[in-house]
């Protein structure tokens, strides 16, 4: 053999058609874990605030609260999280060994109550006074 | 791969942490969620009504923990991620440091704020 | 395909003839040799497309090419071939009929054809599966896609480099080491049924690599051992005539930073192996059993 040919790891994400649903499942988890880590850090940058006193504090919060692009984002943490703690728990189950015959399925039940949970929360999260 | 085992390096730890901290962090994050868009409507919350929660003790030192178990598992996970993806050698020791500064910097900046939160400080 | 096998007998017949004419030959025999050879010629020539043309179904194979030692095939490329179907026809079976009437170049390894060696698994249709037991009635698309096994060096065509994925299966010690041998060494040592039957499924590996050509993990991590080794690793850790002492120092070897901890249960091994062992269970098990036994040392 004089030499071979690599074909190197383009093909993974080039082949997402044919990936399975355990394959998804970890795509998923890691995307909104990326997030969630991002959000943390943002989080306590924001909160940070506390330090300068009420005012800062109270007009930071809610001057974010009042972009209605903020508020989307939030739906989309939500999502985010939602997914990720009931991703974690079917990951969980996983790793105790219960039901890894069905591990397909409740990803998707994971996926579907995401969407429940937040289709169902978009009015607690856009409504209130937008100031 | 096939070339050098040592025994003294048992990698389950970071393992049973990340499983130990999930648990821990589904509840208080679907938790915190609730209180804090749920319960109290996250565009009316003012340092009042925080102060008042994070005075009490319970709820302060759970916030605290929420704290580090998150920067834990969060930055743990990436550290994994990256390490799936082949990252080895001098550039794993650096992206390791890099992560574990990244966590003390906000583990300590996390504290600092949560105390200014209380009517302690 | 009749026709084609009648024709062939009469080649036959008509070679033995020739050899048995006498030596003298008259023109009309000569004629009648020239009119045989051109006749078994063009024969030659037009089987192919008669049997393919003949037959009501056939089914077309896009099939992966590449050899770094010919000029103009060092660049990788797709070639198509239609061959005819049968019932009951595997994707061996076509490669084995493409390569012996179409291109004898066409590189690709099998020995058994019975799902038993694991030298042909193959990248087709977008999943690792094994060319001989996968029948191409199964398959749901009407071209069969078949590659090299992804993530491994491409020898040539359809032939990986596997050189690497038997370090990792070497790495785990993959064979029975008791801790003490009865005193007559060639007494047999039993296992009990039910710890037969825990290392059933694990027994049934055939090292093809689809499992490890499957996972992504083992594709970024160079360094991971991989589905295939730690199943091989659970056969015998669980094994419980190896003893104590043996499976110690077999957990040792699997809970390396890029032993089962890298696995991140996307279970691709588990749905691609074609022996249908477990995989993500077994290294999950591991997993829980490396944990377990760290503990008690505390």
């Amino acid at each position: 053999m004089s030499q071979s040919f690599n074909r190197g790891t383009v093909e993974d994400f080039g082949r997402w058609r044919e990936f399975s649903a355990g394959m998804w499942a970890w795509i998923f988890h890691k995307f909104t874990g990326w997030v969630l880590v991002g959000y943390l850090f943002t989080h306590i940058a924001v909160l940070s605030t506390a330090t300068q006193g009420a005012e800062l504090y109270n007009g930071t919060l809610q001057g974010l609260e009042a972009l209605l692009i903020v508020r989307f984002l939030e739906v989309g943490l939500l999502a985010v999280a939602v997914f990720h703690i009931l991703n974690g728990l079917r990951l969980l189950f996983v790793d105790l060994g219960v039901g890894l015959e069905s591990q397909d399925k409740s990803f998707y039940a994971s996926l579907v109550l995401t969407g429940a949970i937040v289709v169902a929360s978009i009015p607690t999260f856009l409504g209130g006074k937008l100031v | 791969m096939a070339e050098h085992y040592s025994s003294f390096e048992r990698k389950g730890t970071r393992w049973l942490f990340q499983r130990l901290t999930a648990v821990f962090l589904i509840g208080v994050l679907a938790f915190h969620f609730m209180l804090l868009h749920f319960v109290n409507h996250a565009a009316e919350i003012t340092l009042a009504g925080t102060t008042a929660r994070m005075s009490q003790f319970g709820y302060f030192a759970t916030m605290w923990l929420f704290l580090v178990t998150a920067t834990f598992h969060g930055v743990n996970g990436v550290y994994n991620a990256l390490i799936n993806q082949g990252l080895k050698g001098t550039q794993k020791q650096a992206v390791k440091w890099v992560l574990v500064v990244a966590s003390v910097l906000l583990v300590a900046q996390g504290t600092r704020v949560a105390l200014a939160m209380t009517n302690l400080v | 395909m009749s026709t084609q096998i009648e024709q062939e007998t009469e080649t036959e017949e008509s070679a033995d003839e020739s050899v048995t004419e006498p030596p003298v030959e008259s023109p009309g025999d000569r004629r009648r040799q020239q009119k045989r050879e051109r006749a078994s010629r063009l024969d030659e020539q037009r089987r192919v497309e008669e049997e393919v043309s003949e037959d009501e179904e056939t089914v077309s194979l896009k099939i992966f090419r590449y050899d770094p030692e010919v000029e103009g095939k060092e660049e990788p490329r797709f070639d198509d071939f239609t061959v005819p179907f049968h019932k009951g026809m595997t994707v061996l079976d076509a490669l084995i009929y493409a390569r012996d009437h179409y291109d004898s170049s066409l590189t690709f390894r099998h020995s058994c054809r019975q799902a038993v060696c694991g030298s042909d698994a193959l990248f087709i249709n977008g999943r690792q599966r094994l060319a001989c037991k996968t029948q191409i009635g199964d398959l749901d698309s009407g071209t069969v896609r078949i590659e090299p096994l992804p993530h491994q060096a491409v020898v040539k065509d359809l032939v990986v480099d596997m050189e690497h994925f038997y370090d990792q299966m070497e790495a785990v010690e993959p064979y029975f080491d008791a801790d003490d041998l009865p005193d007559d060494e060639l007494e047999e040592q039993y296992q009990s049924r039910e710890n037969r039957e825990k290392v059933k499924m694990s027994t049934r590996c055939i090292w093809c690599g689809a499992c490890t050509s499957s996972c992504n993990i083992a594709a970024g991590d160079n360094e991971y051992l991989g589905p295939a080794a730690i199943n091989k690793a659970y056969r015998f850790a669980m094994d419980e005539r190896e003893g104590e002492q043996r499976k110690q120092d077999r957990l040792r070897i699997v809970e390396q930073e890029h032993g089962v901890w890298r696995c991140q249960t996307q279970f691709s091994c588990t749905e691609v192996c074609p022996k249908d062992i477990p995989l993500t269970e077994h290294i999950q098990e591991l997993k829980r059993e490396a944990i377990k036994n760290n503990l008690k040392f505390w």
